[in-house]
This record gives structure tokens, sequence and C-alpha cells, in this order.
């Protein structure tokens, strides 16, 4: 069977190649991670100029394609410093996702009772801790499924920085389709890689969020 | 000395003219119950008080200095006020002990050990000396409420402020909240209530302020807004709470 071949010939040159990819995810999503938090707190702040500031920068990465994101910035990042292709491609996941992250985290923090901050402001924390101690906490838990679920688009996002010649596990795929034609079956091989990481991702998110939740946890017990 | 001593306080939200100038002293020691019906402005004075709210006119002095949000450290200022809130506002992501020792520890600067005790020592007065471990979505709406009280308490305020404390409260859970701030009031604290329980006001207050439209149009001894009062809307209102 040319599909169980093609696993043979395959299976631990996409192995490495899956490595790429963890890396490029890990990385990208890490500095979503940060971006995104930031652009929240531009966009929650009373200040008109970072309001604008986020709201353009949000529009920015959801209202381009993601392909194109990517090649601007790779091909712009690159005429300024010189940037592998690994971290051109992890900047621009990151910028990309970013927004998306910004929004998650706007929308939970929003969703944090009011009274929970004038609790913390009661007891006479300052504003500053009263986010970081009361609300943050709550909001980062609360953004976990939604958080869950833009990792694993990242995840799937990051097939497309093979196009800046990144030898991921995408961009293996590929280059073996064109060697051995038999592009069906290399496909399948490597999308059920990606199927693999998704499932063990989810139920890694699941464990997170049940782990991070002990109150709820216990109060159903 | 007097711990608040407020002077034509006004507050507007948007259009609508909440207080419409308030005079109101505190002695340290007093319990003040501020009685009146639903958007008479009550809740609205005491968020003044510690600031929750910012008067749009007036002044606010407390423990003998003025207070001016633009300029004061309001942080600094609340935290010789506690407060308690209808809804409890536990941290649900802290179970009982950190609840209480989260202000303490992140505001006064005590050591996390020193603040165990000072909140094993209030849960105890509260009747909880057993829940420290609890989460807050274990306990009972009575439960929550005086764990609050401790959290608020364990800040050594120079005055508490209850908030409609057991308006959240079913009625057989309403009891073991009253008797907390009763023993609170006898053991000398300086305290500003908003309640509908007349009978805790009847006993445990030194005075009573009837509030009606952002302003306070009676005050007096419990005895004497309760058994004699000399507004009509006074009499109104009790006729329908009582």
């Amino acid at each position: 069977m040319a599909f169980l071949t093609v696993i043979q010939e395959h299976f631990w040159g996409f192995f490495r190649a899956t490595g790429l990819t963890l890396q490029l995810t890990a990385v990208s999503l890490a500095l979503a991670v940060v971006i995104g938090l930031l652009f929240a707190f531009l966009k929650l702040s009373n200040n008109r100029v970072a309001n604008v500031v986020a709201d353009a920068y949000i529009g920015l990465t959801r209202g381009l394609p993601l392909i194109v994101q990517l090649m601007f910035l790779y091909f712009g990042i690159s005429s300024i410093v010189v940037l592998s292709s690994f971290w051109a491609g992890s900047l621009a996941l990151a910028f990309h996702a970013g927004g998306y992250v910004a929004e998650i985290f706007r929308g939970a923090i929003q969703n944090i009772d009011r009274g929970q901050t004038e609790a913390a402001r009661s007891l006479g924390m300052s504003p500053r801790k009263a986010m970081r101690l009361i609300v943050l906490p709550q909001a980062f838990r609360r953004a976990i499924p939604s958080l869950g679920n833009q990792f694993i688009i990242g995840l799937k996002d990051s097939t497309l920085v093979a196009y800046l010649g990144v030898p991921e596990l995408f961009s293996n795929a590929m280059t073996a389709a064109a060697a051995n034609y038999k592009p069906f079956e290399t496909y399948l091989v490597a999308g059920m890689y990606y199927l693999v990481l998704v499932v063990i991702f989810t139920w890694m998110v699941n464990k997170l969020e049940v782990r991070l939740t002990p109150h709820r946890q216990e109060a159903t017990r | 000395m007097s711990v608040i001593d407020i002077k034509g306080l006004h507050k507007h939200f948007g259009d609508l003219h909440v207080l419409k100038g308030i005079d109101l002293t505190v002695e340290s020691g007093e319990v003040v119950v501020i009685i009146g019906p639903s958007g008479s402005g009550k809740s609205t004075l005491l968020r003044c008080l510690n600031f929750l709210e910012y008067p749009d006119e007036g002044s606010v002095k407390v423990n003998g200095e003025i207070i001016d949000p633009a300029t004061s450290d309001l942080d600094k200022v609340r935290r010789h006020m506690g407060m308690v809130f209808q809804h409890f506002q536990l941290f649900p992501h802290k179970n009982v002990l950190h609840n209480v020792t989260i202000a303490p520890v992140n505001v006064l600067g005590l050591s996390q050990k020193k603040a165990n005790a000072v909140a094993r020592n209030l849960l105890a007065k509260v009747g909880l000396p057993d829940k420290e471990k609890a989460w807050p979505s274990q306990l009972s709406g009575g439960q929550k409420q005086r764990v609050a009280i401790a959290r608020a308490l364990a800040m050594d305020p120079d005055i508490m402020l209850f908030d409609e404390v057991t308006s959240a409260l079913d009625p057989e859970l309403v009891n073991e909240v009253l008797q907390v701030m009763q023993e609170m009031a006898a053991g000398g604290m300086t305290m500003v209530a908003v309640t509908h329980e007349m009978g805790f006001a009847r006993e445990v207050a030194d005075r009573v302020i009837m509030m009606a439209d952002g302003l306070i149009i009676e005050e007096g001894t419990p005895k004497q807004v309760f058994e004699a009062p000399r507004e009509e809307r006074t009499r109104t209102f009790l006729s329908q709470i009582l």
C-alpha cells in the first residue's frame, strides 16, 4: 500500500520536522501572549492614544490575511535586520496571533465583576495590585478555553511559514510529495501528525483548566 | 474625635442628581445606621465615604484630614476603612485564609505567618475557625459574608462600612451576620451601616439616619426615629417596611 510506504519513508523525517513546528508554535504563542496582554491593557486604558494604537494593531492583524502579514513582515523585517527565516516566521505568527490574544484577554478582564476590583481597592490595594492579585488571575483562568482554541489555530497557522523556507512539517510534506508523486498519501500522513498534535494539545489545555480552577473543582465534589 | 466629617456632599451620575447636599459626622465608636427607600442615595453616600465614588462637591474629612481625590493618597485612606458589600465579593481564586490575608500581606507588608495568625484569630471571632482551607464557592451566603467581615477587619480599620450586607442572604442566614456586627459594635468599632434590618438598627444603632431623594430628611436615636418620626416620609417608609 502506497500509504504505508509513505509512512515508512517519511516517518522520521516528518517526526523531526514536527519538532520545528512545535518550536515555531511555542515561540510564537509565548510572544503572542505577551503582545496580547500588552495590547489588551492599551485597549482597556483610559488613554485615547493607547486605545487608537490598540485598535489599529488589532484591526491590522485581524483584517489582513496571515500569508500577507507573513510575507510583509518577513521581507520587511529582513530588509532592516538580518533574521533567520525561523525567527522571522515566529515573529510574524506572534504578531498575527497577538491581535486575537489581545481581544481574548480584554474580554476576560472586562468580564470580571467590577465588584472584585472595588473589594480589592476598598482593602487599600493600588489599581496595579488589584489588577495583578485579583483581576488577572481570574481573567487568565477564564481565558484558558479561548486561549487554547487560539493556540490550536496558531499551530495550524504555522504551516504557512513553509512559504518562508522554514523546513517545518508542512514544508517537508510539500517537498516529499513533489519527489514521490504521491501527494494524497503524503498529505494524509502530514495531516495525521497535525491531528495528533491538536488532540494532545487539547488534552493539555483541559488539564490546565482543571488544575488552575481549584475552587470550581472542589465545589462540585 | 470624629472619624468622618462631611459637609455639603453632592454626587451626580450623568443627569441624575443622587446626593443633594449631605452633612454627616460620625464620632469614634459610634454606630450609625442609614435607612431609606431604594434610590434614595444610601449606598452612594457610603461609597463616597471611602471614595469608591468621588464626590462632585463638598468636603470629606477622615480622621480630621480633608481628603481630595485628586491629590490625596486614597489607597492609604481606604486602608483605615473596611467595607463589606451586599454581594460579598470574596476572591474566588483564593481560599478563605488567603482572602483574609491577601491585603495585610500585600498592602501592609505583614509576613504571611503573622497575617495567618491575625486571620485565624478573626475567623474564630466570626465563628468560622474551621473554614480556613475552604474555597468561597463552598460556603453559604452567611459564611461568605462573615469571611468578608474578617477580611475587612484584618486591615485593622478605624471604621467599618456595611452596604446592605444581609440583603442577598436567605432569611435564616441573616442573624449569624447581624450577630457578628453586633459583637463588633459592642467592642467599640465605629460603624456606618446601610440596612433594611430595623431590628438591628433599633438594638445596635446609636443614631439612625433616614434618607430620601438624596437628602438626610431625619436623624436621631432609634427610639426617636422609630417611635416618634417627625417626617411624614419616614412614617410612610417605616409603615411599609415594618
